[in-house]
């Protein structure tokens, strides 16, 4: 199979294949070059250690207080109904 | 006693609501199930929006009552969490942003500084700076992006929500979001490097003339 992804269209789309936001026929294609270009396969490992720090962050919970509140009005509003 | 003891919370899909009531009604089971389940997701996307822990709380509350009175209007077995974040958003938008007519700081069409990888890739090739980056810093860099970018990179990176449910959530067309997206990592990237930089987490090698 010839090389149709470069270097600079990979790099642009290295986040929506980490993400899995593409066709799997594109997606094969991106694998296939960075199979091929250890750059850009560095590249990515870079991009996804990114993308796993950002993913990190999304551990912080809804403080129990708001949580109790939010549940107490509710309840307020649905014996009102 | 005779009621259901709430540490034990119910069945799967029974949430705090359902358990508190005697009799609840099918709209009380259903948005017991569907919608306080995103709490943590609402409360987390809504401290990046307004910056302010005590605002957050404030528009989490407003967001879930104007969403029970309206969850007739939800269809059952849908995308309840983008539903959810959309009158999240609306309601910030409209009631929470302090600075109404706010000039765009920037034309974010010409945002597009080069990939970060190319910088450091001799220096730092996997990028382990980042991994020493407290999450509190990564969240103050995010809360400092411009707003436009700032939502899709909080729902796409840290809210993981697909392309589509953030197209939907945001009432914008996909390939806005993707090229939002795109710049919105890059600038990130640019600005969590610089405080890399700053900390000593990596040492830029020296910069050449160009």
């Amino acid at each position: 199979m010839s090389d149709r992804i470069d270097c600079r269209k990979a790099t642009e789309q290295l986040h929506d294949y980490l993400k899995r936001e593409m066709t799997p026929e594109l997606a094969e294609e991106i694998r296939a070059h960075l199979d091929r270009c250890k750059p850009c396969f560095n590249s990515a490992r870079f991009e996804e250690n990114y993308l796993r720090l950002l993913e990190s962050c999304g551990r912080q919970r809804c403080p129990g207080t708001l949580r109790a509140r939010i549940v107490a009005l509710l309840q307020v509003e649905a014996e009102r109904d | 006693m005779a009621g259901r003891k709430l540490a034990e919370g119910g069945k799967p899909g029974q949430g705090a609501l359902y358990s508190l009531m005697a009799e609840p009604s099918a709209a009380v089971r259903s948005f017991d199930a569907e919608a306080l389940p995103h709490l943590d997701a609402l409360y987390r996307v809504a401290l990046r929006l307004t910056a302010d822990p005590t605002q957050a709380e404030d528009l989490v509350q407003d967001t879930m009552l104007k969403a029970y009175r309206s969850w007739r209007q939800y269809r059952p077995g849908t995308n309840a969490k983008g539903w959810l974040l959309t009158i999240l958003r609306n309601t910030f938008i409209n009631d929470y942003r302090r600075r109404k007519i706010e000039p765009i700081a920037m034309d974010l069409e010409a945002v597009e500084p080069h990939a970060l990888f190319r910088a450091v890739e001799e220096i730092d090739p996997e990028g382990t700076f980042f991994s020493r980056i407290v999450d509190e810093k990564v969240l103050e860099a995010v809360d400092a992006l411009p707003p436009e970018f700032r939502e899709v990179l909080v729902l796409s990176d840290v809210e993981g929500m697909s392309y589509a449910e953030i197209a939907e959530t945001l009432e914008l067309p996909l390939g806005t979001v993707k090229s939002r997206l795109f710049r919105a990592r890059r600038l990130l990237q640019a600005r969590l490097y610089a405080y890399a930089v700053e900390m000593g987490y990596i040492k830029p090698r020296e910069s050449r003339d160009e």
